[in-house]
């Protein structure tokens, strides 16, 4: 065991939650029963971590093994870190007969032709996803398993999620991946959110949507309990009205979490009561980023609650219908350009 | 631009109307559930988001004994609704039929000038200014017993006192050093 190795071990030891330690040992397999029945969960992570070291000195376990059991943690655990969504563009002809073992070899022989110091690992998750771990090391140094690249790509789809990435890997990690699924580019999804469910959710269209239409829905059955005659509301339709907007623009069912929203504002600055900046030339550059636990969540009950005007403008609508959180607006494109925003959180 | 005139209408017999403006729509529905369990006087609450009121329900609508407007001091929006809504009342509110409710007063994110905003506006005003709990049903029943004790006044059913004795008795003062920064 060198330093690296005892380094990572430390490190999982304390990332990983004392309860889920031993499901997790468990599911790494690389322990005997005898070893593993010899583990007490209930002392320190410090004890538990020389307990483990010296276990891993007796298997011989490598890095390689320790980079298997973290990446069952990470398999386990979706949702932590920030996720960036990659499309693929361009199938060719067999791009929907790729299969598991075809991609492996591609995918792992396109990376290490390109790059002689990695360390690229591939695993199948229960739900058809394809979990790659990649650790990179420079041309003179070893692949630096502590800051490891996860890919998460659904076969015969065209979307790939990325933590972690980093700029030198990226045009290798693109190539390798539009060669190993026969699409022919790749390119930015705008895509990026904590939760990897609810970003799969999303661009994968699971879940609950409405499809925008011209005509009323009919009315929806009132689920409140019948108020008291005592109690009226004077402003009632009104308030209706405004769910029935909040509701078209988001569907009413469970809407994934995503945590922010940007849009980068290139456009004149449009103010009736600011002379100085609305007769400028230039455009008037800005960022609006809405940020919240659950922004589209958020965002609905704004609408709902007639925080927000009450038509959503297509910009905050288009979230959902188009699968992105990150826009560019400039002047040129259709529909409301620079509008206020009240920011929430 | 249609106002709420408080004589405009006969009361109704042994029964006490009550408006709850705010603007978040989010404490009103269960204050006016406490307020309808009353059983001594009928209570008619009507609840709306902000002034004016749409026309179609002047017919229906009883008239207003007391309008209580709710101030949620989280939100710059309520106070500033609020204080949008009141010129659609007519001066005779003003005597001791308008009165205002502050929530979430303890919350630590609630910068100490907007509390000051609302007391000089119920202070200028001459109304009573009510300090409401909304978490917890116990708070929405104590707010709902205050909120009695003067509608039945405002409403005229407590014996040798017109509303004119709450603008006089119990209306905000602001304490006199409100505008000098304090030392804490």
């Amino acid at each position: 065991m060198d330093d690296t190795s005892k380094l990572l071990l430390q490190r999982l030891v304390r990332r990983i939650p004392t309860q889920m330690l031993k499901a997790t040992l468990d599911k790494w397999g690389r322990l005997t029963v005898e070893q593993r029945q010899a583990m007490d969960f209930t002392q320190s992570k410090w004890a538990l971590t020389q307990k483990l070291l010296s276990v891993c000195e007796e298997n011989k376990l490598t890095l390689t093994h320790l980079a298997e059991l973290e990446m069952i943690h990470a398999m386990e655990n979706p949702n932590q870190g920030m996720w960036y969504t990659f499309q693929l563009l361009e199938p060719e002809n067999d791009a929907q007969s790729v299969e598991l073992t075809q991609f492996k070899q591609q995918f792992k022989c396109h990376l290490s032709e390109l790059l002689r110091q990695m360390s690229v690992k591939i695993k199948k998750h229960t739900d058809e996803a394809v979990w790659i771990r990649i650790a990179l090391g420079s041309s003179f140094s070893k692949p630096n398993h502590l800051k490891p690249t996860y890919v998460v790509h659904y076969l015969q789809t065209p979307y790939v999620f990325v933590r972690n990435l980093t700029s030198k890997l990226k045009p290798l990690l693109s190539q390798a991946l539009t060669l190993a699924t026969r699409h022919q580019g790749v390119k930015e999804a705008n895509l990026s959110g904590r939760n990897l469910t609810s970003i799969r959710d999303l661009l994968m269209r699971q879940y609950q949507q409405v499809f925008p239409t011209k005509y009323r829905s009919p009315p929806e059955e009132e689920d409140q309990p019948v108020l008291n005659q005592h109690i009226e509301k004077e402003q009632g339709g009104v308030a209706a009205h405004r769910r029935h907007m909040a509701h078209q623009a988001f569907g009413d069912g469970m809407l994934p979490q995503l945590q922010s929203a940007v849009y980068m504002l290139d456009t004149k600055f449009r103010d009736p009561n600011n002379r100085t900046m609305t007769e400028r030339e230039e455009t008037f550059k800005c960022v609006v980023k809405f940020s919240s636990i659950d922004l589209l969540e958020s965002l609905r009950s704004c609408a709902s609650s007639g925080i927000a005007s009450a038509p959503v403008t297509p910009l905050l609508s288009s979230i959902p219908l188009k699968g992105r959180n990150y826009f560019v607006v400039t002047d040129n494109t259709p529909g409301p350009s620079s509008q206020g925003h009240q920011t929430q959180n | 631009m249609s106002r709420l005139n408080p004589f405009a209408k006969l009361p109704g017999l042994n029964t006490a109307s009550v408006l709850l403006v705010e603007s978040e729509e989010h404490f009103q529905q269960s204050l006016a559930e406490a307020l309808v369990e009353e059983t001594s006087v009928t209570v008619n609450v009507r609840l709306a988001k902000s002034f004016p009121l749409p026309i179609e329900n002047d017919e229906s609508r009883p008239r207003i004994d007391l309008v209580v407007f709710i101030i949620n001091l989280t939100s710059e929006l309520s106070f500033q609704s609020a204080e949008a809504s009141l010129k659609y009342l007519e001066p005779g509110y003003f005597l001791g039929k308008v009165c205002f409710m502050v929530t979430n007063a303890r919350s630590s994110s609630v910068p100490a000038e907007r509390l000051d905003a609302v007391r000089r506006l119920a202070a200028s005003l001459h109304c009573p200014l009510l300090f409401a709990e909304e978490q917890t049903p116990q708070g929405v029943t104590n707010a709902a017993e205050r909120l009695l004790t003067i509608l039945k006044a405002a409403a005229g059913f407590v014996p040798f006192t017109t509303p004119l004795y709450l603008s006089n008795l119990t209306r905000c003062t602001l304490p006199p050093d409100i505008d000098q920064p304090s030392f804490d």
